[in-house]
């Protein structure tokens, strides 16, 4: 019963938002389905409660047990508690300043910063995939070179100012890329269609922590 | 009621599939023989990935990506995981299991406690190796960052839905000296996926892992429908290049009913 139970939930909810994707002109389906992505909502905020809990707990059991780096849990706490207790008992509304001045420059600027790293990440795995150790690698190499050639003024300036390597860039980027990435994405999606009738059907059950049949 | 306009061929296409999949399924049930599918790299990696783990005393880090249940990729993620954890439960080796999104959490921390009971050992089980860090996106992966290199795992195993934060997962990974298995359906990741880690399986390989990984004839038998569904696919492509070629927008037409 503990898998019955929501293998038959999965397919019924399945075939239902199957049905209300595809036809048009019933009420009952549109309203059914917005109820259901309501519950989503609400499961999606008791999920939120569940995981602060996790955190709670994991750097809880760092502080009292005084682990390396324990001082950066007490941080984590505080600031968890801390946009808590604000958002509930002070802000009250997303568009309280004190809110927005938390977001506009405590949040966003660390996402940016964080993000921006990706730049120095990009930089150490190219020299990596780029390193000429086999014929596949030096074709790489070579795209990777006209690529980047073909996207900054220095191309055309080598060249007396000729467009060809940002023509060339643009052949490699619109035609073998495109070509290469539409049959992954065919693939793909095929892929994903296959597992949703196989998780439908209940043949597929890893999500419930079995391997399958 | 009726089908919602440009959805038809859609939903002929899916319905015929899905018959095409039961029928290849029932086949499989009978005892018919299935194709046999290509070595794929990446999972056939995956126990010597963990082995490494278990001889070095070092943790597995498991990320599902940041995608939500809604997500297929997340999904397929869930079925490795649960292999993953079964086989870290049986060599009794950690496994961190990171997650970006609430709901998946949950989800995450069942799979891989039934995965210790499975295979009698729930005593083993961590909940504390069962992570939430953050919802947010960069937090996740700064989060993610830090793990990497405080714990210092053998393995990273990166499936499921990622966007800009693969590649700092990835690299991290790498400048901490585990081998790495990645996994993704979202095309502009994998080049960074390819390019950082030592195995990658690429679109439809992630969605094929739990079938490969179980050898259950039944799941692989899916995987044959899906590669008739594929030919399908690159018929329709060629036909339809050849038609418009030609001046006939018929086919083109069709596809948007």
């Amino acid at each position: 019963m503990k898998k019955e139970v929501p293998i038959a939930i999965t397919f019924i909810l399945a075939v239902f938002y199957v049905v209300a994707n595809y036809f048009t002109g019933s009420p009952f389906l549109a309203t059914v389905k917005d109820r259901l992505d309501r519950w989503y909502l609400v499961v999606a905020a008791w999920a939120v409660l569940v995981g602060s809990i996790n955190l709670c707990q994991i750097h809880g059991r760092r502080i009292s047990q005084k682990r390396e780096g324990w001082v950066f849990s007490v941080w984590l706490l505080i600031c968890l508690f801390g946009m808590m207790f604000f958002g509930i008992f002070i802000a009250k509304n997303p568009s309280h300043p004190g809110w927005t001045f938390m977001y506009n420059q405590l949040i966003a600027p660390m996402n940016a910063t964080v993000y921006s790293t990706i730049v120095f990440y990009i930089g150490s795995a190219a020299y990596r995939a780029f390193r000429v150790r086999s014929p596949e690698a030096s074709v790489l190499l070579f795209t990777a070179l006209i690529m980047m050639l073909g996207r900054v003024p220095l191309g055309a300036m080598l060249l007396g100012g000729n467009q060809a390597l940002s023509q060339m860039a643009d052949w490699i980027l619109n035609v073998p890329n495109a070509a290469g990435m539409r049959g992954i994405q065919i693939g793909a999606c095929l892929g994903g269609v296959a597992t949703a009738l196989r998780i439908a059907l209940g043949i597929e059950r890893g999500h419930l922590g079995g391997t399958g049949e | 009621m009726s089908i919602v306009s440009g959805y038809s061929f859609a939903f002929w296409v899916e319905l015929i599939f899905l018959v095409t999949v039961i029928v290849m399924i029932r086949r499989a049930r009978g005892g018919m023989k299935i194709p046999e599918i290509y070595k794929v790299a990446g999972l056939e990696a995956m126990d010597e990935a963990i082995g490494r783990c278990t001889e070095m005393g070092k943790p597995v880090h498991f990320s599902p990506g940041i995608g939500d249940l809604q997500n297929a990729q997340t999904l397929a993620a869930m079925s490795i995981l649960s292999y993953v954890a079964k086989q870290c439960a049986r060599y009794d080796t950690d496994l961190i299991a990171t997650n970006r999104n609430v709901i998946v959490y949950p989800l995450s921390e069942e799979i891989v406690k039934q995965a210790y009971a499975e295979v009698g050992k729930l005593d083993n089980f961590k909940p504390d190796n069962v992570r939430w860090i953050s919802n947010d996106q960069f937090a996740y992966a700064t989060g993610v960052t830090g793990i990497m290199f405080r714990e210092k795992p053998a393995a990273n195993i990166l499936v499921g839905a990622f966007w800009a934060e693969s590649l700092i997962f990835a690299e991290v990974g790498s400048i901490a000296g585990a081998i790495q298995i990645s996994g993704t359906a979202n095309t502009h990741q994998i080049p960074f996926f390819v390019a950082a880690c030592d195995y990658c399986l690429i679109g439809e390989e992630l969605y094929a892992a739990s079938a490969y990984l179980s050898k259950e004839p039944v799941l692989l038998a899916s995987l044959v429908a899906q590669d008739w569904g594929k030919m399908v696919g690159v018929l329709l492509i060629v036909v339809g290049t050849v038609m418009v070629s030609f001046g006939s927008n018929a086919l083109k037409t069709l596809l948007t009913k």
